[in-house]
């Protein structure tokens, strides 16, 4: 785990090589401090720019990087001769308004065809040049896209696929562990079961169940380093858009379409993204998080979520939260325990009366179009569309509401999570739950993000919850690793 | 009407009777010398719309510009809650659909109502209560639009109002409807604007001036009609598939029945990127007349300034997918889109370099209208260069929406559209006030927009590659973000104050003029090239004494410089003396009339009608059929009015070119 501990941007890579570059250089030893403290500044900053696109950890966003960088350069020289020779002619030929002298006019050119031919033909020539490398790069990219093969493409490759789906606020993530795709005739109407994996027979709008074998997380995916993960992205309602900058460009998940597209980072580590398609009330906290993990590490991961949530022991806390949450909680959030249907989630508009396999009411379900799957709550970093970290170091402020450095702290402990969960357990000493935040979420998430419930639109509050309904709430979620 | 009105025969009788006893069809009067409110209410004069129209839009640049600082406010500092996330939505929203709907358009319309007919030497638009109704009626879908603030809150899908966030199911409230209806409203205005711009380029051109002695300016607007005419239905389509959806049960951006979300993006960038040109090219056109004549040379290269021109106006028809890169309209579409995106920077990097040899050699007056020209070369490149950068398909995937986007498009807008029109105030305020505006404040002006145009937007190109999304009510100090956005805040302020600055210079050289005893600025105060230079300012109700014959591109200069014996340019006569002396003796015009503006308003009527309850339609239908009725059966001009009518000049024109 010693890789995934370091962050992403530690990576040895350009930054260091070009500092020692710089720092050979010593002929004149002030220009190179100069620019070695501009480039240190930069490697720094970098650190603290979690979605900087000119630090790309993964081939797609690598890719893009080295076709962009010469055009940005190019792009600059003319920006600095067109900027520099309208200030530079300012500058050079005017006349104080003083000694303004009607006679003394300028020669009168009325214009040199052959010069203006020239600079019509100039650009489309290192247009034609930039494009030629734009197209390539285009149909290069595209190719990565190959989960179009579908189930047989899926179990192929090799590679692992993953669904994702955008709904207001929050990302959920898909795991088609068997390569089946995930539809099914829930609605009745005779359409049949349609493979996920190959978008031109999929039917709108989708019927997506999970088998036994594949895996639903919410907010945080985790996928293995090193390997290209085929992403096929829809929406449940309005449009969104997927973006992890460090990894791949963006791809936006439209209703009612497939969109195919792929992941891959280079090293363990974190990625963040954020929702880059305006999606209404909470569009600026719809974020997510990607991990990336060894191979091992992620087998390990997917055993785990691919196993039920262990039922806690007659009358604990824990148990007590249970019975709790499966009065207050469970018509939107599915909890799989063995023995019941992993879940069922329709996309589309539903019939009155229509149940899911966990016979809870669609409508109920509606009011949260199909909240995140806590199946493993405990195991992921963040939460509440990856704005809050689940976990905070022992140091940081209860307060903070926010996800920041504490998810490395947090990654680099991955592997210890079981022990990590209980707040009353500092035998790691360095994590625990951010049980301040998990309170106030429960209690009203609305006021702690912009929602709508009453539209129909994200989490309600649940004022009618005591302090021990939380605390016994917590304790539940804090079993479910 | 100055065309299609057809006299009675006056000219076949003996005058003074034939006055009396021809009086036109008609059941309504017209109103007689209206004096001060009523006056602007019921002209039809197009100097007085122009004039509205630029009143107007600065009017709503203020209106725009104060949300614009508040979201600047909000993003000064990370996780800040000065606006929820639902003000937020619908600050920004109603802040772009102000500024490019309110703003920049009515902008381009002021200039263009006022100036065209000047420059083409005609006394008036070719429909000129028509010209008074596109105003009123955009006005009226402006205001309305507006009060969705008082009535139920601001619209909150983003001036793109992408499907289906724009549904009732996702979006409940009235803000949506409102802007909706209000810019379906305003849209006809806009329409009705270009049938009659057009026309009166077609059909009024003073006689000799050819379609190539026409001036940039001219040139552009038409090209700018053009765009309007065939771009606004699409819009409006779009706006009543959308209507439909909310108001009546349709199912035309309806997941859930079949339909694809794609259609609204196809259907709304179709107009929306042909609109971005509109926007852009009647600032490119004032530029081309601002800088030829203070650098005192021709405009270099005229025919490819006007077919450079022209061919954005076509190229900007096929480039609208290039808002969808990563809307998964597939590959080919991308690539297709994106070679086509690549080659509009041809025409545009060919009007560019002509403003620049145009400066080469010449003898420059930098004064603050020549200053916001130069500031338009300079600052709209930058903002075409990052508009290359996303016509890179692969990596728009990193740029689109963030914040570089907005960097590329207010560098394009601000730096370029709005810094144009500035330079346009600048220059043509005397010729429409009678006095000039102050150069020391105008230089304060210039330098502190540019400073804060490019501390505001210059920082977004950073934080976009940076990975900040656009429309984010906020992000976390762990992002990274913070130095640039506080930068851009303070940028911000700065511009904000610079661009009111413009109004505190109109106040201060007002009363410095009428403290001077309202000295008269001449008709060419500038030393200008243009046709509008050769009758007195502030421009004459009746514009031309008698309409020019125009031998030259720039006749009204050639009328001031010829070669000498030895073949050396000499100025032969100032503007004054060649300029015509503004008595408008014998000229006819039209008369005001009352209708455009009761036919404006029953729109927002049947507006309001759609948005709340559809009994408010009758009142608002029955306007609308009354007015109708009034504008057919008033007369065609009053008799009884001021003017004689001894000068068909208009009629013959249309026959010289028509």
């Amino acid at each position: 785990m010693s890789e995934s501990s370091c962050h992403a941007s530690c990576v040895p890579g350009d930054h260091g090589d070009s500092m020692e570059i710089v720092k050979s250089r010593t002929k004149s030893r002030a220009l190179a401090g100069a620019v070695g403290l501009s480039l240190l500044l930069a490697a720094c900053a970098d650190d603290e720019k979690p979605l900087n696109t000119f630090n790309p950890e993964g081939p797609a966003a690598q890719s893009i990087d080295n076709l962009i960088g010469p055009i940005f350069w190019i792009a600059a020289v003319i920006g600095v001769l067109v900027v520099g020779g309208g200030i530079g002619l300012a500058i050079k030929n005017r006349v104080h308004p003083d000694d303004y002298d009607p006679d003394d006019l300028p020669p009168q050119i009325h214009g040199n065809p052959k010069l203006e031919w020239g600079w019509t033909a100039a650009p489309a020539v290192l247009l034609i040049f930039i494009s030629v490398f734009t197209v390539f790069s285009i149909w290069d990219l595209e190719e990565k896209n190959t989960p179009g093969g579908g189930v047989a493409a899926c179990g192929d490759t090799g590679d692992l696929d993953v669904l994702v789906i955008g709904q207001q606020w929050w990302w959920e993530y898909r795991y088609d562990i068997d390569c089946d795709g995930f539809f099914e005739d829930l609605d009745g109407d005779g359409v049949n079961n349609t493979d996920v994996w190959d978008a031109d027979d999929a039917e709108w709008p989708l019927e997506i169940a999970l088998d036994d074998d594949d895996v639903s997380v919410a907010n945080e995916m985790v996928i293995p380093a090193g390997q290209q993960i085929d992403l096929t992205i829809t929406s449940r309602d309005v449009i969104h858009s997927f973006w992890i900058p460090r990894l791949n460009g963006k791809r936006d998940a439209v209703p009612g379409r497939l969109h195919t597209w792929n992941l891959e980072a280079d090293f363990p580590g974190e990625y963040t993204g954020w929702c880059t398609e305006f999606c209404g009330l909470s569009h600026a906290r719809m974020r997510m998080n990607v991990i990336a993990l060894t191979d091992s590490e992620f087998d390990e991961w997917l055993a785990n979520q691919s196993t039920p949530a262990d039922i806690p022991p007659e009358g604990s806390e824990a148990a007590a939260g249970r019975e709790t949450f499966q009065q207050q909680c469970a018509s939107c959030h599915i909890i799989w325990e063995d023995g019941l249907g992993k879940d069922a989630i329709y996309t589309g508009a539903r019939n009155e009366g229509d149940a899911d396999r966990q016979g809870r009411d669609f409508e109920a379900a509606l009011a949260a179009k199909a909240a995140p799957n806590l199946t493993h709550f405990a195991t992921r970093t963040v939460m509440a569309g990856a704005i809050y970290s689940t976990y905070v170091g022992l140091d940081a402020n209860d307060n903070d509401l926010n996800k920041g450095q504490e998810n490395e702290t947090y990654l680099a402990q991955y592997n210890d999570l079981p022990e990590a969960i209980d707040e009353s357990d500092d035998s790691l000493g360095v994590l625990r739950w951010n049980r301040a935040q998990l309170r106030r979420w429960i209690r009203n998430a609305p006021d702690q993000k912009d929602m709508a419930p009453d539209d129909l639109l994200g989490m309600p509050a649940f004022p009618g919850l005591t302090d021990e309904d939380l605390d016994n709430l917590i304790a539940y979620i804090a079993t479910l690793d | 009407m100055a065309i299609i009105e057809q006299e009675p025969s006056i000219a076949a009788l003996p005058s003074g009777a034939a006055r009396t006893a021809a009086k036109p069809l008609g059941a309504f009067s017209r109103p007689r010398n209206p004096v001060g409110l009523k006056n602007w209410l019921t002209t039809v004069d197009h100097k007085k719309i122009g004039i509205m129209y630029g009143t107007a839009s600065l009017f709503f640049l203020l209106w725009g510009g104060i949300p614009a600082l508040l979201l600047r406010l909000q993003l000064a500092r990370p996780n800040q809650g000065l606006l929820s996330g639902a003000a937020y939505n619908q600050i920004f929203t109603m802040h772009g659909t102000v500024m490019i709907f309110l703003v920049v358009m009515p902008m381009g319309a002021a200039f263009a109502n006022y100036l065209l007919p000047l420059q083409v030497g005609a006394r008036d638009v070719a429909f000129p209560r028509i010209n008074a109704f596109s105003f009123w009626v955009f006005l009226a879908g402006g205001i309305m639009l507006n009060t969705s603030w008082f009535l139920g809150g601001g619209a909150n899908g983003g001036w793109f109002n992408y499907a289906p966030n724009n549904g009732i199911t996702y979006n409940p409230g009235v803000g949506i409807d409102f802007w909706n209806v209000g810019l379906l409203i305003a849209g006809i205005g806009s329409l009705t604007g270009a049938v009659n711009l057009i026309t009166t380029v077609l059909n009024m051109r003073a006689p000799g001036m050819s379609w190539m002695r026409m001036p940039i300016f001219t040139w552009m607007t038409l090209v700018t009609q053009f765009l309007l005419l065939f771009a606004i239905p699409v819009l409006t389509v779009a706006q009543l598939l959308l209507l439909f959806d909310r108001r009546f049960d349709g199912n035309f951006f309806n997941v859930d029945q079949g339909s694809d979300p794609l259609l609204w993006q196809h259907l709304f960038w179709i107009f929306g990127h042909p609109e971005v040109y509109l926007m852009i090219l009647p600032a490119f056109g004032i530029v081309s007349e601002v800088i030829p004549v203070f650098a005192r040379k021709p405009i270099f290269g005229y025919p490819f300034m006007v077919f450079s021109g022209i061919a954005i106006g076509f190229m900007g028809w096929g480039v609208w997918a290039h808002h969808m890169f990563v809307s998964g309209i597939g590959p080919l579409s991308v690539t297709a889109f994106a070679v086509a995106t690549m080659f509009i920077a041809v025409p545009t990097g060919v009007k560019v370099l002509n403003w620049l040899a145009t400066l080469w050699g010449g003898k420059l007056i930098l004064n603050t209208a020549m200053l916001f020209s130069i500031g338009l070369v300079t600052q709209f490149t930058l903002g075409g260069l990052s508009g290359v950068s996303h016509a890179v398909a692969s990596a728009d995937t990193q740029q689109t929406d963030t914040y570089y986007i907005v960097a590329h498009f207010h560098y394009v807008l601000f730096g370029g559209a709005l810094f144009g029109f500035y330079s346009g105030l600048y220059f043509w305020f005397p010729k429409a006030f009678g006095y000039k505006l102050n150069e020391k404040i105008g230089k304060w002006n210039f330098w502190s927009m540019v400073v804060g145009f490019n501390l505001t937007f210059g920082p977004m190109h950073i934080l976009g590659l940076q990975g900040m999304p656009r429309r984010m009510q906020t992000y976390d100090a762990s992002q990274g973000f913070n130095t640039w956005n506080m930068v851009a805040t303070i940028g911000s302020f700065i511009l904000g104050v610079a661009t009111l600055s413009i109004l505190y210079n109109a106040l201060v050289s007002y009363r410095a003029w009428r403290r001077a005893g309202r000295p008269d600025v001449g008709p060419d105060p500038w030393d200008a090239r243009s046709l509008e230079w050769s009758i007195q300012s502030p421009t004459p109700e009746h514009n031309f004494d008698v309409s020019p014959t125009v031998t030259d591109l720039d006749d009204f200069w050639h009328h001031k410089y010829q070669e000498d014996d030895n073949g050396v340019l000499r100025r032969i006569a100032t503007g004054k003396e060649v300029a015509q002396p503004g008595n408008g003796e014998g000229v006819h015009l039209p008369a005001p009339s009352y209708w455009p503006l009761v036919l404006a308003l029953s729109f927002p009527l049947i507006g309001y009608g759609l948005i709340f309850s559809l009994w408010l339609c009758i009142p608002g239908v029955v306007l609308l059929i009354t007015a109708l009725y009034g504008w057919s059966l008033e007369p065609a001009d009053d008799l009884d009015d001021d003017h004689g009518h001894g000068d068909h000049h208009e009629r013959e024109l249309v026959g010289a070119n028509g």
